[in-house]
């Protein structure tokens, strides 16, 4: 999988590396920004009330 | 086999990697967020506060029974908690509703609870655990505790009368004008703070009530209470 996406970047090992750094950077940005504020809500820590069940 | 053996593992460090993520979003990220809603909700509040002085004056001296206020709105500041026994800078916002998105900037005033400092429950809830963590230290409240709430022109002391109480989650009566396992027999002023229980668990609820012992206008500067 990580070998497959190595091979598929343009450019030298620098540049792979360049932007392999970026993708994951990116791909860390969407987890926190999308991905587990949807996520979290699923988990009980938000059931503080005594209505909602 | 070498393809599928090393696509197994690399599943699984990605499962993994992404399992710690979730955990540092968890313990620390929702914090970081929440201590700056927060801290944005104050602001907002102490900006509206800055802008209308002199009005309860006004309506004061306008007829003996002020016409009702304007109901809160829904996700929006209304008021900034104090919690001595909490810690000294302890303080919340308080905003109008306890839905999901709204518990993570502030406290949840239960919508179809008793208004600040009126007759009846004013009800609270607030994450224990994520998002601040702003009741992290719930069970260290006693009776005799002082709950100090400001809405911009008043200051409203509460104290607290019983509690923490451990109950589950759909004991909804422990929110009722006069709450049930509280010892109040009679109509009042109360306040009510419900968390969960355990601390990152969600089996049951922690709750303290309290009842309404002084207020004083902002100009007289703060309660007794606040002061060390």
């Amino acid at each position: 999988m990580y070998g497959w996406i190595w091979r598929h970047l343009p450019g030298n090992a620098w540049v792979k590396a360049l932007i392999s750094l970026a993708l994951v950077l990116l791909v860390v940005y969407v987890l926190f920004q999308y991905v587990f504020p949807w996520a979290e809500p699923l988990l009980p820590f938000n059931d503080v009330t005594v209505d909602n069940q | 086999m070498r393809v599928v053996v090393r696509t197994v593992s690399e599943l699984c460090i990605t499962v993994g990697t992404l399992i710690v993520l979730f955990v540092v979003y968890v313990l620390f990220w929702t914090g970081v967020r929440a201590d700056g809603a927060m801290d944005h909700q104050i602001d907002v509040l102490q900006d509206q506060w800055a802008e209308r002085p002199a009005r309860p004056a006004a309506s004061a001296g306008a007829s003996a029974s002020p016409a009702a206020p304007a109901p809160y709105a829904a996700g929006k500041p209304f008021a900034i908690m104090y919690i001595p026994r909490l810690g000294f800078t302890w303080n919340k916002p308080v905003l109008e509703n306890t839905e999901v998105s709204t518990l993570k900037k502030g406290l949840g005033h239960y919508a179809d609870t008793a208004r600040l400092g009126q007759e009846g429950n004013f009800a609270v809830a607030g994450h224990r655990r994520t998002y601040g963590d702003p009741f992290v230290n719930f069970p260290k409240l006693r009776p005799g505790d002082a709950v100090v709430l400001t809405d911009g022109t008043t200051w409203f002391t509460y104290r607290i009368d019983k509690g923490p109480y451990k109950t589950v989650p759909t004991d909804i009566e422990v929110i009722d004008p006069v709450p049930r396992k509280s010892g109040y027999t009679r109509e009042g002023r109360y306040l009510t703070l419900t968390t969960c229980d355990p601390e990152w668990g969600h089996s049951h609820r922690l709750i303290v009530w309290a009842h309404l012992d002084s207020t004083q206008p902002v100009e007289a500067g703060k309660p007794a209470a606040l002061r060390r």
